[in-house]
């Protein structure tokens, strides 16, 4: 019996802090909003221009979603706890979710911003985010197709570390192939128009509490799904 | 355990293939295939032209034909139970996954040359210049293309759908690798020495991907 109540305690934590991430990301939603509709309208681009506080952040929480999934395969091949491996999907799944707003928002601006008919260019960063976003689906798709529980964690977790890899070596292939840079190289203080700063700001913020308040969420529900079986498995084999 | 479980396993998969000839036989007949599907799909060229789509062609074909050849690597092994002898074997797993791959970079090798060669004839393309910068090129792409394959075919193996899984796995790690490999061979084609940097790609994949799945191979066999 004890062994079961402390197996349940990280699921307890993590429930704690979910809450407190919940009430973060409930305070800042209406700021996010107020000062989105505020922010200045772009003298090239008008209303459209305002994706920039959303795509972006949208990327930060994808890239994150896959150094969370490689981060808890290690750690799961290493201990060997269920609980890191449920900590990998839920960075898979909220991870994929981030990487397909970004690619749906993405070509949105594209089109406003480049000229009708140019919805995708094949730049740098697109590839790359495309190439991410097969490497995550294939993540899912292996969860799926293979049997046995522990396997498939094990299995996932090497493909969660083989995909993060992926991220330095793609940069490198495409900056020698020279995709033409459609992205700014990095955001630099002073590059954003005035009254831009902030809504940026706020924004990166939001999303990234909304994307660490998915993730623990997610994590919550694997892990106490996964107790909930073992103890159902426990019942029926002490009965 | 040590390198003579690789060795040992080499030579047993080369055996086995020298015997039956299977694996090889279907890839050498798809590689055919698909150039030759590829003479239906694309407008007629001077060879000139025809110089230019060739390392695409031909790193495609190689891709593909290398799948049909990884997809059989591990499934032989599951005849008369033989995967739970191979995770059975005491010591480090990653000489079982040295020995494997070397032996699919033989076979993928020997298939790709033959391949090469009859590009050559059908499409009147001058491929003998640079042969030595597109050998060099060919042998350092399949170093990456044998390490990722072998980890993933052992994988895909345990796994419903593991024909349809193994190149959705695979293909998105290769992506690096083909980029390196077409640029390296588009210069060699052309006569050139092979490009530093499309080589130095090749070297750091070539040996990140081999590393890394000598290491994670020790969690893939069960049982």
């Amino acid at each position: 019996m004890n062994a079961s109540l402390d197996s349940l305690a990280p699921g307890a934590t993590i429930g704690r802090s979910q809450r407190v991430l919940g009430w973060i990301l409930l305070l800042l939603t209406p700021g996010y909003a107020w000062v989105v509709v505020g922010a200045p309208t772009d003298a090239v681009q008008g209303t459209m221009q305002k994706i920039l506080y959303v795509h972006p952040p949208l990327a930060y929480g994808a890239y994150l979603g896959f150094v969370v999934t490689a981060i808890g395969g290690a750690l799961f091949l290493w201990r060997g706890e269920e609980r890191h491996d449920q900590l990998a999907i839920a960075g898979a799944e909220v991870g994929t979710v981030f990487c397909s707003l970004m690619l749906i928002t993405g070509p949105i601006w594209a089109r406003g911003a480049w000229g009708p008919g140019n919805w995708w260019v094949w730049d740098a960063r697109l590839t790359l985010t495309l190439l991410l976003w097969f490497v995550y689906l294939a993540y899912l798709l292996l969860r799926s197709f293979t049997e046995g529980e522990e396997r498939t964690a094990r299995f996932a977790s090497i493909y969660g570390i083989l995909g993060v890899v992926l991220i330095p070596l793609n940069y490198w292939i495409i900056d020698l192939v020279g995709g033409n840079a459609q992205h700014p190289e990095n955001i630099q203080s002073g590059s954003l128009g005035e009254g831009m700063g902030l809504p940026f700001l706020v924004g990166n913020l939001t999303l990234f509490f909304a994307f660490a308040y998915l993730l623990v969420l997610r994590w919550r529900v694997g892990v106490l799904r996964a107790e909930g079986e073992r103890l159902d498995y426990e019942n029926e084999t002490t009965r | 355990m040590n390198a003579s479980v690789a060795w040992a396993l080499l030579l047993k998969d080369l055996r086995t293939e020298w015997r039956s000839r299977d694996r090889l036989v279907a890839m050498i007949v798809f590689s055919f295939l698909v150039i030759v599907v590829f003479q239906f799909a694309w407008p007629p060229m001077d060879s000139k032209e025809m110089l230019r789509f060739a390392p695409g062609v031909l790193w495609v074909t190689y891709v593909f034909a290398a799948i049909i050849g990884l997809g059989r690597t591990f499934a032989m092994e599951l005849e008369n139970d033989a995967m739970t002898a191979l995770a059975l074997a005491p010591g480090t797993r990653g000489w079982i996954f040295l020995g494997k791959a070397t032996a699919t970079w033989i076979l993928i090798t020997t298939v790709q040359a033959m391949t090469a060669f009859v590009f050559t004839l059908f499409f009147r393309v001058d491929l003998w210049q640079g042969i030595a910068g597109s050998a060099l090129i060919v042998a350092l792409a399949n170093v990456s293309i044998c390490s990722v394959g072998t980890l993933l075919s052992a994988m895909s193996v345990r796994s419903r759908f593991r024909d349809v899984l193994l190149p959705v796995l695979l293909i998105p790690t290769l992506i690096p690798v083909l980029m390196a490999a077409v640029r390296g061979s588009t210069a060699t084609f052309a006569g050139e020495a092979p490009p530093f940097d499309a080589l130095q790609l090749l070297i750091v994949i070539g040996g990140v991907y081999s590393i890394l799945c000598f290491l994670l191979f020790d969690y893939v066999l069960d049982e």
